[in-house]
């Protein structure tokens, strides 16, 4: 089989850092160490890269007719705020009260606003489902409303027996989907990563 | 003068004064089990011996077709590669799923090159955008369309995963196709609507257990679970060696026959083999 010089360093890499999970040794561990820190600066260096692309794209955006001009200018106009923010002479950098203002006045309320779209988008997503797949959609919106109906606000004897019911189906059913989920994607996710390590996954086309 | 016989003395020594400082955090026989054992056993199983033929997982047999129509509609494909990223802080399985995701979309840009059919990849990991960018470069020169590679682009749009469910949400254009495949979280549901509503066509594939709703009600085609990887295999051996589907059966009913002899062994009064293995 043949390998690429990358694919060699990768493998590489990632058996001493296995080996260092294992092994203890001084020598292993700095060598696992040095390699931890070389991802960490690649990682810093592909995110500086990364919000370069991304601030070259929307510039483009802003100068290219037809394209969403609008969103562009949104975009560079908040990473230039919290550069400045961060940047500024005197500033504490992340920790700056100007940053940690833009974050929850801004970003949070924004993110929650986002999050907050997703019943309206459940029930539409119900509606394609029905439209798509009628029969699988059937079976899990009928599932999914015989565990609402467990889980109703019902007082008395039969809050109760609801109660009783809804943790009998937390704890069995479902938890037996899940880990039998669980363990497929476990058992293929091992699969798939020997599969690559051995080079079964070359493409043969 | 130091010759050739002191430079491997020196070597040697060096291999001993290391082998010398080291010790094992487990034990020898657990170190053994974890690296002999798995590797021998996954590399008996996950060895192509015959062809299989699985169903069309993700109705991912129709992706040229897909791709034909958009071509005809002067549409465009977007993939986007779940939330998750590879770099980013999250869990081990959510990373392998992007590593599977990137393994899909090699195939779906086959496809696209072929069909002459623009395919823009989105992902909010930087180092997750040079790989898919090495992907679509490789894609172009397997299927000798280099002249059509600015036509494949990667758009980096930004980091967290509410960017990636927001950038999806505002696309207003049309596209022939749109595949969402890999690590999803709580936004999953945007992520995917977002994808599938502006297509003619779509895929959508996660093993994320919790966020298994999106794929199943709004794509067409749905990789579910342990689906995603096994999608991976029928890709990488353009259905002639279809084996991961072969290995995770074979796996499968190995653990179903331990569990189902440990619970006759504990049913009988036999050890717990389970808790001997996890060391109770």
């Amino acid at each position: 089989m043949r390998r690429s010089p990358v694919a060699a360093a990768v493998i590489v890499a990632g058996l001493v850092i296995l080996l260092d999970m294992m092994v203890v040794n001084p020598s292993l561990g700095s060598v696992a160490g040095s390699l931890q820190e070389l991802l960490v600066l690649l990682a810093a260096a592909a995110a500086l890269g990364g919000t370069g692309a991304l601030a070259a794209r929307h510039l483009r955006g802003v100068l290219q007719p037809g394209s969403d001009r609008l969103g562009s200018v949104v975009v560079l106009v908040g990473m230039g705020a919290v550069l400045l923010a961060g940047l500024r002479p005197g500033s504490n950098g992340a920790d700056d009260p100007i940053v940690r203002w833009l974050v929850a006045s801004l970003l949070v309320p924004l993110i929650t606003a986002l999050f907050a779209l997703l019943f309206v988008f459940l029930l539409g997503a119900a509606r394609r489902g029905l439209a798509l797949k009628a029969r699988e959609s059937v079976v899990m919106l009928g599932a999914m409303s015989v565990v609402v109906i467990f889980l109703l606000p019902v007082g008395g004897a039969p809050g109760d027996w609801l109660a009783a019911g809804a943790g009998w189906l937390r704890s069995v059913p479902l938890a037996g989907v899940f880990r039998g989920l669980l363990i497929g994607v476990a058992i293929l996710a091992a699969v798939s990563a020997t599969r690559v390590l051995l080079g079964f996954d070359r493409v043969d086309e | 003068m130091p010759n050739i016989g002191d430079l491997v003395g020196r070597l040697i020594r060096l291999v001993v004064d290391a082998l010398g400082e080291s010790s094992l955090r487990l034990g020898p026989v657990p170190t053994l089990v974890i690296l002999v054992v798995p590797l021998i056993v996954l590399s008996l199983v996950a060895r192509p011996e015959r062809r299989w033929a699985s169903r069309d997982l993700g109705a991912l047999d129709h992706v040229g077709q897909a791709m034909a129509r958009a071509a005809e509609s002067g549409t465009d494909a977007i993939v986007s590669l779940g939330s998750a990223g590879l770099i980013r802080a999250t869990s081990a399985a959510e990373r392998i799923q992007t590593l599977a995701a990137v393994a899909i979309l090699d195939r779906v840009a086959r496809a696209a090159a072929r069909a002459a059919v623009p395919l823009r990849v989105t992902v909010n990991d930087p180092i997750l955008a040079f790989l898919v960018r090495g992907t679509l470069a490789r894609a172009h020169r397997q299927t000798e369309t280099v002249e059509r590679s600015a036509r494949s682009t990667v758009d980096f749009v930004g980091d967290g995963r509410p960017i990636a469910a927001a950038a999806a949400l505002t696309d207003a254009r049309a596209h022939g196709l749109s595949i969402t495949a890999g690590g999803l979280g709580e936004e999953g549901l945007l992520l995917v609507g977002g994808m599938a509503s502006s297509s003619g066509w779509s895929v959508g594939g996660s093993a994320s257990p919790s966020q298994l709703a999106a794929p199943l009600l709004e794509t067409h085609g749905t990789l579910v679970g342990p689906e995603l990887f096994q999608a991976v295999a029928e890709a990488g051996g353009a259905g002639r060696a279809r084996t991961s589907v072969i290995a995770a059966n074979r796996l499968i009913l190995l653990a179903v026959a331990v569990m189902l002899l440990g619970s006759a062994a504990v049913a009988l009064g036999a050890h717990d083999f389970a808790a001997f293995l996890v060391g109770r």
